[in-house]
């Protein structure tokens, strides 16, 4: 039986836990920003004037880059790879373990909360603001928007299970630098998130369309530009479903073992 | 009726030998060999409900392995476990309804938000009724002064709040049994204290078996009639605190400071074992020779200005039973 009230209580106590890290929240922002503006530059520069590169528009383009800026930021807001990699370590996950709930749940869940906080507080008014003041293309079609926020609440929960998954991965070895490269190249790289995979080498693009990574970030983002469009979206949200429900049972897969692990070795 | 049965309980750990040097590093990154370490080695006990048991044993000895069964996060390696009939192993989240756990070293609580949140969720997690979850809350303000920090985050709790506020927060789902690791270290005197006095009247009260695991010996001294004594993995003694502090606790000092300085004491049954000045210590059995028996040997000779009887305090025992070994441990419950 899965415990809504449960769950969603965890969504309101780390919704207040944000609050309590004000500076953090500005800080984030402030990050999240200078990125932006670093990308904005590095792809008018490489546009060069020019109207169009690849099929796709300066001003879609730029609109790619302000999506991605904002999905990072959504991203970003729950609990990091270190996070989950120092709960492991000082056992305060194995301690989770004689509660009476699910662990990776409890953890989404929370996340939820955190994330809640970020955008309806930082990320929202700063990007509505964005939208509104710069030349970007925004859908026209309400449809494409409600798309877009599936798709990337999807891609959240795809980011989330991979993250986590990764994280957990502390319970069997004892560094995790190379784990957290992997993790973090692929995150930015194959996901898309900075560069577009269309502007891709043919067998990049095609290893990154065979990976999960690119349901975090390409396939919101190619929706809410239009270089998705009419059938071709139930087929890329079917892809996104195929990766949200592969990368939740790896979550669960790592977890059994994490746990197994942790009642026979004592973590 | 016992509410914790646990019988040839047994714990082995494999533990990843490490290799030394340029060569073993190498190795040991295809091939690692594994020794077997036996923390608990069949152990049984059975805790009726009610009781309040010292858990207690040096370091390393298997303490938390032992109380990591109890509460289901880790599976024996053989033996058997029950926790109110419940396998907690197999079934880890019905047991946890049934166990409260507090760890001196760490807290349950949320870190970053007031108190009372913690205790909001902790209220959600266990399914505790609003109505219930109010007399709690009350009892608790009333006995540990909880409303004095409940707006407080949890960082910026003293030591001795934080303990009380754990501890609160492991009885509001009315646990029947309760396990305390380390519940006063760090503690000052007087919070130590509290803490105590308030351990003991839930016991009393709500009859919660309790199970707790300190090195404090004052605690166990002032809370537990029962020890278990564990080392090196298996049970060394399990039985009346009173019966371990009959046996070894028969040395007494007699302090005594005389008007004049002496240069001997000669005492039948007594031996001088310190000193200073015009004061002496003298170390004597009391199944031997009696307190004013050795009194009344010195004031033949000497006038006494003032003196005291020392009776060892069951830290000073427990200690000497660690370095000189068990086989003077009581007979009859020596297992």
């Amino acid at each position: 039986m899965f415990r809504f009230r449960l769950y969603w209580t965890f969504t309101k106590k780390a919704f207040l836990r944000s609050a309590v890290y004000r500076f953090d929240v500005w800080s984030r922002l402030g990050s999240n920003l200078i990125f932006l503006l670093m990308w904005g530059s590095i792809w008018t520069a490489l546009y060069a004037g020019r109207e169009e590169a690849g099929g796709v528009s300066f001003e879609s383009m730029l609109t790619y880059i302000v999506v991605s800026q904002f999905l990072t930021g959504v991203n970003g807001a729950g609990t990091p790879l270190w996070e989950i990699q120092e709960k492991v370590r000082t056992g305060d996950i194995s301690l989770e373990l004689m509660r009476p709930f699910d662990v990776p749940l409890r953890y989404l869940f929370a996340d939820f909360g955190s994330v809640a906080f970020y955008i309806l507080t930082a990320l929202l008014p700063l990007y509505t603001v964005m939208f509104i003041f710069m030349d970007l293309t925004l859908p026209s079609a309400w449809e494409t928007w409600a798309l877009f926020i599936v798709s990337a609440f999807i891609g959240f929960l795809i980011r989330y299970c991979i993250e986590m998954s990764f994280g957990l991965l502390s319970f069997f070895l004892v560094e995790t630098g190379g784990i957290v490269d992997v993790f973090y190249f692929a995150m930015s790289l194959l996901s898309g998130s900075v560069i577009p995979l269309w502007f891709f080498p043919g067998w990049l693009e095609t290893m990154a369309l065979y990976l999960p990574f690119q349901g975090i970030y390409y396939i919101p983002n190619a929706i809410f530009i239009g270089k998705i469009t009419g059938e071709e979206i139930l087929l890329s949200l079917g892809v996104q479903l195929f990766w949200a429900v592969s990368s939740y049972l790896l979550l669960r897969f790592v977890w059994n073992r994490a746990s197994q692990k942790v009642v026979v070795q004592g973590g | 009726m016992p509410v914790i049965e646990v019988e040839h309980l047994m714990k082995d750990f494999m533990i990843a030998k490490r290799e030394t040097g340029f060569l073993g590093a190498v190795k040991s990154l295809v091939k690692r060999e594994h020794i077997k370490k036996e923390a608990v080695k069949d152990i049984s006990f059975s805790i009726n409900e009610g009781e309040m048991v010292g858990y207690i044993g040096p370091n390393g000895a298997g303490k938390s392995t032992t109380i990591k069964m109890l509460t289901g996060i880790l599976v024996p390696t053989s033996g058997s476990v029950k926790v109110n009939g419940i396998i907690p192993y197999e079934n880890r989240q019905e047991n946890a309804k049934n166990i409260g756990v507090v760890f001196g070293q760490r807290t349950q609580l949320w870190w970053d938000l007031p108190t009372i949140e913690s205790f909001e969720l902790l209220k959600e997690i266990y399914q505790v009724p609003d109505k219930r979850y109010k007399e709690n809350m009350d009892t608790f303000t009333e006995i540990l002064g909880l409303d004095e920090f409940l707006s407080t985050p949890v960082r910026q709790l003293s030591l001795g709040q934080r303990m009380r506020a754990d501890i609160a927060a492991s009885l509001l789902h009315d646990p029947p049994i309760l396990f305390l690791d380390e519940p006063t270290i760090g503690l000052d005197v007087v919070a130590k204290e509290k803490m105590r006095t308030f351990i003991k009247e839930i016991n009393k009260e709500r009859s919660i078996t309790v199970i707790l695991t300190t090195h404090d010996m004052e605690d166990i001294e002032k809370l537990c009639e029962r020890m278990i004594l564990i080392d090196h993995g298996q049970k060394v003694y399990d039985g009346e605190i009173a019966v371990v502090k009959e046996r070894f606790g028969k040395t007494r000092t007699l302090i005594v400071d005389l008007e004049e300085s002496s240069r001997s004491l000669k005492l039948r049954g007594g031996e001088v074992f310190k000193e200073e000045a015009s004061r002496f210590w003298i170390r004597f059995n009391r199944d031997d020779v009696s307190a004013s028996g050795l009194i009344a040997q010195i004031t033949e000779t000497h006038n006494i200005k003032d003196l005291t009887v020392e009776e060892p305090a069951i830290e000073s025992i427990i200690s000497r039973i660690y370095q000189e070994g068990y086989q003077d441990l009581p007979e009859t419950v020596k297992v």
